[in-house]
């Protein structure tokens, strides 16, 4: 049934007359053919209005003065080597290394005065751009995406969030990096894909049981297992049994449902929506997220990178072995830009950018002086994080540096206050209590952090 | 009537005595200057414990307040030099504290060590977050948290043309115009005008803004009140800490010091060293001042009803038992009986040495006889070459070994000479001294191949605190730790005792000749002088003293007086058998992070020392302890208990240890014949490990195994216990299900499963044979039905039957109850 916002025949809505469907044609003006748009409905998992959010982290930490937040009038040391561009949105200008995002500012907003005030290391800060929150006290705080999984469950068989493709690991500190459910439980973590959507023959590891491995016998094991009756006390209390038992349980509804399959059949992609997204691991993931959002899963988490060391990535302290400038601007950006932009494309022309936050972040932005090695270091005292989609309104900047990118000017901006807008563009009380350890309330987000309200 | 009245009356008049004692805090207070003040704490105490306080709304008293006065809240401040009591009243009961004012009219100014730094650490001007950022901020930069007096005194004095302070007026500084934010501060304001601390500043500045000189009083230690509390969910109560100085002057520093709380959500507390109870359990609540530590323990039981005479009854092994069950008295948690025989010996193996039972094994314990059984068939098994593989494959997991970095013959080297160190039962004090003090080539001596890992100074002193000393001293490199006592200073004055290890290349492959250096230093980066070697909280020696550093550092480790060392190894015994360290993580030992049971961990130390470091033993008494032999099974009242030891805590059983139980079971070896070869995904074929190598056999991280991996095998990277992943995950729970691992073992034409196929056997007994291999149980009526039941409708055929069989054999191995320990 379609039946769009549209201002009158209002009466005629519901009725199912063949005029909705002219009313339906004038998606096109949206950009929106009506097959897309028909295909969209049928092939989304996700038919509820709930909001999903995909977050894009951009391990490493991108230099906001090289990026979104350009300093031209600032000495040579300062300002880098980048000319700033215009955009499609009045009066934003962004680095000259995102050619194809500046077309497309209309669809995200830029928010120039996150800063946090925790030691610079690169885990504090995933810490607290994933869960709103700095560790302490022997508390783990939640993943966002887990956090809504855990207050709106799955859609289906599929899990409510997964991550892209395989959790970040080391990055010198010996911190938890907030990619968990932390103390929701283990069966809150989001799923991991543990391999890269971009090589050949790409598999989700073990997803299904062996070709020789018949539907019937497949069900028989499971009830073999059912009547293998260890299920004494000893397992009933203990979290680390419940959690395997949890695990199993998804792991065989996501192998037994064919919709949940045909979310990670990326090979099932033309090759020209695969080219459009660049084909490294990265441009694919984001790819794969647009398939998982549109099947059902309500949360995304890609991280760019995996780790800092001995990859090319944001880092760009300049020395090895870490990344500089010039690397950064030859592979690292035009890798986002392709992938970013293609995303942002697809979710508008498949109806699903209205019902989807994406937001790219890193997890601090960095030194404004350029160091001695010709890079930059880490820097959590101002950065710019991108949000749009979803409620969050595009073509906006939100707070500001000061002239040397060197500390929030104006409206600063805490990871728990992005945390606490993301809630509340999901449709959730930012406040709303999850049960802590030992059953203590804990607040998605601090009660005394508010949404940015101007993104809405 | 009458008698009523009566009843009445005593019931009043007993009431403060079924409560507890009141005490006064602290009970003696010199108060030296004219500047000292003291918060008194009214607590009610039971055995020596806090289990109120009673400081709000009580009555105080001053017998001379020509000396001192004290007001409604209980603050004491100094008025003129002599002596004087106080006294409190509270509900009928008073109690008294000595007050002792001296110096009263000496002149002396606040001192910047002493009284200003605290001042700024306690307000935050020198955090992380502001200028004690490595840049600083708005152009001041001072240390982290004070670490850098010296620096701080001419950042502020001489710095920015000396505005920061003005002598002729004080009040017209600019540090104290800023802090007080009557101009404007970015930081907003830090310092309340006209306060306490506000004078310190002025009158520091009035005094000549002097700056740090060696006459300084020391922090020599600092207390905490109360020691320890009993307190159940919703208390509250308030701690103060004194410092102790060197001079002998003692401060009242609550005002200035930081608290944590190790378990926040059964005890929290506030900036102001309030705490508020919140749940059930432990909590240690630690305060900091100048990088001093004290801590005391927040108990509140559990709100069980608990039959004094079940923890008595509770059978007791060894001094083990004794202080568990006091702890579980204390808590109120009660234990859980005893487990099986066939429970204990699937338990024992596993633990001890990652290896099932076989049935005939089972079988003949179950039928031994002996009363002691269960202690003979501990010595049996520690005396396998399985328990050698498995703590071998432990310490390598600590030591790194791993091609990662080594050469193939190097990590060989390495590995075998930790095997052998175990096979040897080497004391842990000689196993820590040979590697430690290892010299020439690295393939003879392959602990020599520690020094090759780590060639940083830093790193190495790093990971040797790590693995021998259980922590981490990591955050002194740069400043001083923050949740510990170790300055920056001792770190690198710990460095430099492993500064004059000499390497370079032997004439094989792979290996290094190491040997001790007679100069060579490693400069404090500060201070940019070379700082006099010294372990840690030990003695230095001298920077001309030519012998081998690493002696002294050896020497301090292993002597019985360190009270790291044998905790450390003893820490990680304790959790590999009972699931959860003493402290946890088992390698973050530290003040601020105390141990569940300060008694056991305290005496499982003296009792490893005595027996000379003998590792054996000490697995022989935590195996042989009742504690250890709990049932996992809980009953009523300590469900929840997961780190008192009132019950075996289940856990899932390691990657390695679940693919060598598969291979076991099914009959059937594990290949390992690929390893890793560049950071992602690359690999290259080995002939290194024949058929039959177990995973707990491997000696290096890099063998390919995606199995293992999926499973949390750690990369042997970095030195942390946090390297392994203990949590199950989806992707383990579809490997079990759908990989490749378990299928073809279960395919294999070769392995048990061909062998009961090609006898007799009934369907009941297959099903019996494979729950006596993998659960080391028989299957119950119900289970034997269903599956008997289950593998008949399969078909009769060959093909049929064995695919029956496999099934079967997954059920079972994929349950949680095969890949736990329980």
């Amino acid at each position: 049934m379609i039946c769009l916002n549209a201002p009158r025949p209002a009466s005629l809505c519901g009725s199912g007359s063949r005029r909705d469907f002219l009313h339906a044609g004038s998606i096109a003006t949206l950009g929106l053919t009506l097959p897309d748009y028909l295909r969209a409905q049928e092939a989304s998992g996700n038919k509820d209005s709930d909001v999903n959010c995909i977050m894009l982290f951009l391990l490493g930490g991108p230099s906001h003065i090289d990026t979104w937040d350009m300093k031209p009038k600032a000495p040579a040391e300062i300002r880098g080597p980048f000319q700033p561009i215009k955009t499609s949105a009045p009066g934003i200008e962004i680095s000259e290394i995102f050619p194809k995002m500046a077309k497309h500012a209309d669809k995200y907003s830029l928010i120039r005065s996150v800063y946090h005030t925790a030691t610079a290391v690169h885990d504090t800060g995933h810490q607290m751009m994933q869960t709103g929150r700095l560790f302490s006290g022997g508390i783990e705080h939640p993943h966002i995406g887990s956090s809504l999984g855990y207050l709106k469950g799955g859609r289906g068989e599929l899990p409510a969030h997964v991550l892209l493709p395989r959790p970040m690991g080391r990055t010198g500190g010996n911190l938890p990096h907030g990619q968990t459910a932390g103390y929701l439980g283990k069966n809150h973590d989001p799923f991991v894909l543990n391999a890269d959507p971009s090589v050949p023959n790409f598999k989700v590891p073990d997803l299904l049981p062996p070709d020789y491995i018949s539907a019937q016998r497949a069900e028989r094991r499971q009830k073999l297992r059912d009547a293998v009756d260890g299920s004494f006390e000893s397992f009933e209390k203990n979290a680390a049994a419940k959690q395997l038992d949890d695990n199993f349980n998804l792991a065989y509804r996501l192998m037994s449902s064919p919709k949940a399959r045909d979310a990670f059949a990326i090979e099932k992609e033309p090759d020209a929506v695969r080219d459009r997204y660049g084909r490294t691991r990265f441009g694919q993931c984001c790819l794969m997220a647009r398939r998982l959002i549109e099947a059902g899963v309500r949360f995304v988490t890609v991280n760019m990178f995996e780790t800092v060391f001995d990859e090319i990535t944001w880092d760009i302290h300049g020395s090895k072995p870490f990344t500089d400038i010039q690397e950064m601007s030859k592979l690292v950006a035009p890798n986002f830009d392709q992938a970013y932009s293609a995303l942002l494309e697809e979710l508008t022309e498949r109806g699903l950018l209205k019902n989807t936050i994406v937001t790219a972040m890193g997890e601090f932005g960095r030194t404004p002086k350029v160091n001695p090695a010709g890079g930059r270091d880490h820097h959590p005292g101002v950065w710019t994080i991108l949000m749009g989609g979803g409620p969050i309104q595009g073509g906006r900047v939100i707070g500001e540096s000061d002239e040397l990118g060197y500390a929030p000017k104006s409206r600063p901006i805490t990871s728990g206050e992005v945390a606490a807008t993301i809630f509340r563009g999901l449709g959730l009380d930012p406040h709303k209590d999850l049960p802590g350890p030992q059953g203590r309330p804990i607040p998605l987000a601090e009660y005394s952090l508010q949404p940015i309200k101007e993104l809405f | 009537m009458y008698r009523l009245r009566e009843l009445a009356f005593a019931l009043v008049l007993s009431l403060p005595c079924v409560a507890g004692e009141l005490k006064l805090y602290p009970p003696v207070m010199p108060l030296t200057g004219s500047r000292a003040s003291q918060q008194l704490l009214l607590l009610e105490e039971e055995s020596g414990r806090a289990i109120a306080e009673r400081t709000t709304g009580a009555k105080f008293v001053s017998a001379d307040s020509k000396i001192a006065t004290v007001d409604v809240t209980g603050l004491v401040k100094a008025i003129g030099d002599g002596e004087t009591t106080i006294t409190a009243n509270s509900n009928g009961q008073s109690a008294t504290a000595k007050v002792r004012v001296s110096k009263f009219t000496d002149p002396t100014p606040p001192s910047f060590r002493n009284n200003v730094l605290p001042i700024l650490t306690r307000a935050g001007c020198n955090s992380g977050a502001c200028h004690g950022a490595l840049a600083g901020k708005g152009g001041l930069k001072l240390s982290l948290r004070g670490y850098d007096p010296d620096t701080d005194h001419f950042v502020l004095t001489r710095q920015s043309l000396a505005r920061r302070v003005d002598r002729s007026e004080p009040a017209n500084s600019l540090m104290v115009l800023k802090a007080t934010r009557t101009m404007p501060h970015g930081g907003g304001t830090r310092i309340e005008k006209e306060g306490w601390q506000h004078q310190i500043l002025l009158d520091w500045i009035a005094g000549g803004a002097l700056g740090v000189s060696n006459s300084d009083a020391a922090v020599s230690s600092i207390e905490v009140y109360p020691r320890g509390a009993t307190l159940k969910p919703k208390d509250t109560a308030r701690l103060i800490v004194l410092a102790n100085y060197s001079d002998g002057r003692v401060v009242d520093v609550t005002r200035l010091a930081k608290f944590v709380s190790s378990e926040a959500q059964v005890a929290d507390v506030d900036e102001d060293g309030q705490i508020k109870v919140g749940g059930n359990g432990e909590a240690a609540i630690s305060a900091m001042f100048n990088n001093r530590v004290a801590t005391m323990t927040v108990s509140s039981p559990f709100p069980n009803i608990l039959d004094v005479e079940a923890i008595a009854r509770s059978p007791k092994s060894n001094f083990i038992d004794e202080h568990v069950l006091r702890k579980l008295g204390e808590l109120k948690l009660p234990p859980s009986a005893q487990c099986s025989d066939a429970e204990f010996l699937r338990r024992a193996y596993l633990d001890a040495a990652g290896i099932l039972p076989t049935f005939d094994e089972l079988t003949k314990f179950l039928q031994d006889p002996a009363r002691d059984k269960r202690a003979k068939w501990i010595d049996a098994l520690l005396e396998r070459s399985e328990f050698v593989d498995y703590w071998a494959y432990k310490w390598c997991d600590t030591m790194l070994v791993s091609t990662r970095k080594l050469p193939q013959q190097a990590m060989w080297a390495f590995y075998r000479s930790i095997r052998q160190s175990i096979a040897d039962n080497k004391p842990w004090d000689r196993f820590a001294r040979d590697i430690l003090l290892s010299s020439g080539s690295s393939l003879l001596h392959g602990g020599g191949n520690f020094f090759v890992l780590h060639k940083d100074v830093a790193e190495l002193s790093e990971s040797a605190a790590v693995t021998f000393l259980g922590m981490s001293i990591t955050c002194a490199r740069c400043h001083n730790h923050p949740l510990e006592k170790w300055t920056q200073d001792q770190y690198w004055s710990m460095a430099n005792l492993f500064s004059r290890v000499g390497m370079k290349n032997g004439e094989r492959v792979g290996e290094i000749i190491l040997h001790p250096e007679r100069t060579g230093d490693v400069l404090h980066p500060r201070r940019q002088i070379a700082m006099p070697p010294t372990p840690l909280d030990g003695t230095p020696i001298s920077l001309d003293d030519t012998t081998d550093r690493r002696e002294h550092f050896v020497t301090w480790l292993t002597s019985p007086n360190n009270p790291y060392f044998a905790k450390a190894l003893v820490n990680r015994v304790w959790k590999n058998f009972l699931g959860r360290g003493l402290v946890e993580a088992e390698d973050d030992v530290r003040e601020t992070n105390p141990p569940t049971n300060r008694e056991l961990f305290d005496a499982l130390a003296k009792d490893f020392i005595e027996h000379k470091y003998d590792v054996k033993h000490l697995v022989r008494m935590v195996m042989n302890s009742a504690a250890y032999q709990r049932s996992s099974r809980p009953v009523k009242g300590n469900e929840s208990d997961d780190r008192f030891y009132s019950r075996y805590v289940v856990r899932r059983l390691s990657g390695e240890v679940i693919l060598d139980a598969l291979s076991q079971v099914t009959n059937v070896p594990t290949l390992f014949t690929k390893v890793y070869t560049g950071v992602e995904g690359g690999t290259a074929a080995t002939t290194n490990y024949p058929e039959g190598t177990r995973a707990i056999q491997l000696p290096d991280s890099r063998v390919a195994s995606s199995f293992l991996d999926a499973f949390g095998r750690p990369d042997r990277a970095q030195t942390c216990s946090c390297e392994r992943q203990q949590d199950s995950t989806v992707g383990q729970a579809l490997m079990l299900n759908n990989g490749q691992v378990l299928n073809d073992k279960l395919r294999s034409p070769m392995g048990q499963l061909n062998t009961w196929l090609g006898g007799p056997t009934s369907d009941p007994d297959l099903v019996k044979r494979v729950f006596q291999r993998a659960l080391c149980r028989e299957p119950t009526e119900v289970e034997l039905k269903k599956m008997v039941g289950l593998m008949k409708e399969a078909g009769t055929t060959p093909a049929t039957r064995r695919e029956a069989l496999e099934d079967l054999f997954w059920a079972v191995l994929t349950s949680r109850e095969f890949v736990f320990n329980h």
